[in-house]
């Protein structure tokens, strides 16, 4: 055998033996995660959050069906007492070994003003049911969340939001709310009764007794006109404060290792419905993933071959009313951290985001969120007092997520950002306090109405307790 | 347990049935239209399952669709409990549902699945 032979054959031996390697490696990644015992020595059945990170067995699942009934379960019930709506929160809110409580029988909507397009709302509504349920009485929310699942208790206690220059986050729309309290007290409050609790408790994270039902500022139902079109990532992040203006709702996605990235606008309308057709994200995002599978370790080819196959997309149009077109299924499962930042740092702290991502974690395939949000007035709302914009990277469901606050959250919180309540960050009592202008009157007033802590597991234990 | 030639035979009809007729998908409409008859459990299924289980883009099989659950219902109805409670694929852990007990998830199973009791 010839000596170039024998080089090529070794040489060949070793680029397979690499590639299968890799192959291999990624495989034994990309398995699922063990899943816990579906039911615990003692017989409680487990309860987790939708995306994994949280978990724990309940001793006891009450179901009040009256502010009444919530009342005096929290006066009597074993703590801690906590709240689910649909387990979007990917913190620590929700678990507790003792009593856990879901507003599913204290659902729809409760009675309508047509003159001010106000709504009386059951807490334990899920979006997906609310906005036909409004739609039929000619009424919306504002604004929408990406993901329509959750209650709509636990998507404003955690100052969920949507994305939109003019558009405050969905606890914006709330002019009253009552209130269960562990003193055994249904609590009517508004900007005139019991105001500091109206204030302190409209993002109050389920820390403040438990909601039962809200009054709604909603707005007279529209048509909107979704467009998702492809454009290079300089021009969205060069045209970004532009498109804020010029678009009703707006948001763009970078995706990681390509030069493109999709804009999705909604903008009002009075053109035909259209009504929105297939999901296409799922597989787009699978085809994102076997990207990164196959380029993991050459990014040139990576951004190569994805972005011959974005930049040609046709634009995606559809004509609806707005709750059909806001919110979207999003069936593959994920961590994110998201951070609200002053609106004047969004597009600096994004590009450093990008950066860090693209030069030092190449397995990040999930695109990178970049939303708009309205300043609000409530003490704990992460919009409280600023104009923001959102910066949301998101984990494979399986994939390694610590990244997120080694290299992620330091960037974010240098430029003055604030955690989404429901979303991972690693942030502790003082650093709240620091962020929060109002954070001691609000505290106070969880104290005074939870006194013994009823309400605190041992995250809002670190989160609202000092020492 | 030793199968019986007449358990053969039934099997094997059961088998040469749905070779014959195989299960027609259902749209989202005739899936979106079914509903548990217990009023506890349709309670619970309009809190959690229809959210998922009446849209084709949410990666779940479609409630009353035998051409999407027939063959999950093949591994047999403690596999398909462990994974309601625990998670599985695209299905988050608990289906998003607060309260269900153990009992009512294998109840809003069955009934997705069209399976008689």
């Amino acid at each position: 055998m010839g000596t170039t032979r024998r080089a090529l054959l070794i040489g060949g031996g070793v680029v397979a033996a690499g590639a299968a390697g890799l192959a291999g490696r990624r495989m034994w990644l990309d398995r699922d995660p063990a899943a816990l015992p579906a039911i615990d020595g003692s017989g409680h059945v487990l309860w987790q959050n939708w995306s994994g990170t949280e978990s724990a067995y309940p001793a006891v699942r009450a179901v009040p069906a009256s502010a009444d009934e919530a009342a005096h379960l929290l006066k009597t019930a074993r703590g801690p007492v906590r709240t689910v709506g649909a387990g979007h929160s990917f913190t620590g809110l929700v678990p507790t070994d003792a009593t856990l409580v879901s507003l599913d029988r204290m659902t729809g909507v409760l009675g309508h003003d047509a003159a001010t397009c106000q709504a009386s709302v059951a807490a334990g509504t899920r979006l997906f049911d609310l906005g036909p349920a409004l739609a039929a009485i000619g009424q919306e929310m504002p604004n929408l969340p990406d993901i329509n699942k959750q209650s709509l208790a636990g998507a404003t206690q955690t100052g969920t939001h949507g994305t939109g220059r003019a558009f405050k986050a969905m606890h914006g729309g709330i002019v009253e709310f009552d209130l269960a309290t562990p003193r055994g007290e249904v609590l009517t409050c508004n900007a005139t009764r019991n105001p500091e609790v109206f204030n302190a408790a409209r993002v109050g994270l389920g820390a403040f007794g438990i909601m039962t039902r809200f009054t709604l500022q909603n707005r007279p139902l529209t048509r909107v006109k979704k467009v998702t079109t492809m454009r290079r990532r300089d021009d969205l992040i060069d045209g970004w404060d532009d498109l804020v203006q010029r678009h009703r709702n707006v948001e763009f996605y970078v995706i990681p290792f390509s030069h493109w990235g999709p804009l999705i606008t909604h903008d009002e309308t009075t053109e035909p419905v259209r009504p929105r057709g297939p999901d296409t994200d799922t597989d787009g995002l699978a085809k994102l993933k076997a990207a990164r599978d196959v380029f993991e370790f050459a990014a040139p080819l990576r951004f190569w071959t994805i972005d011959q196959a974005v930049a040609d997309m046709p634009d995606q149009v559809a004509i609806d009313e707005g709750w059909k077109l806001l919110s979207n299924q999003r069936p593959v499962r994920f961590r994110e951290i998201e951070y609200h930042l002053p609106r004047e740092h969004q597009i600096a702290a994004l590009r450093e985001v990008v950066a860090a991502i693209e030069t030092h974690r190449s397995d990040v395939f999930f695109p990178i969120e970049v939303r708009s949000i309205a300043a609000d007035d409530a003490w704990l709302s992460s919009f409280h007092g600023r104009d923001s914009g959102s910066i949301a990277v998101h984990a494979y469901y399986k994939d390694d997520y610590r990244f997120f606050y080694a290299m992620i959250e330091p960037i974010l919180r240098r430029y003055g950002g604030r955690p989404h309540w429901g979303k991972l960050n690693s942030l502790t009592y003082p650093d709240f306090a620091a962020l929060y202008p109002r954070w001691t009157e609000a505290l106070a007033v969880r104290e005074a109405l939870d006194p013994a802590g009823k309400l605190l597991n041992p995250y809002l234990t670190r989160v609202l307790r000092h020492g | 347990m030793a199968m019986t030639p007449e358990r053969h035979s039934a099997g094997l009809a059961l088998l040469l049935l749905a070779a014959c007729h195989p299960a027609q998908p259902l749209t989202e409409a005739q899936s979106a239209a079914r509903r548990p008859a217990d009023a506890h459990l349709a309670a619970l299924y309009d809190g959690s399952c229809r959210a998922c289980h009446t849209h084709r883009d949410s990666g779940a099989p479609l409630s009353g669709d035998h051409a999407q659950w027939d063959a999950r219902w093949a591994k047999g109805p403690d596999t398909l409990l462990q994974h309601a409670i625990a998670g599985y694929n695209t299905m988050p852990a608990g289906g998003q549902c607060g309260t269900c007990t153990a009992a009512d998830y294998a109840a809003l199973i069955r009934f997705m699945a069209d399976q008689p009791k």
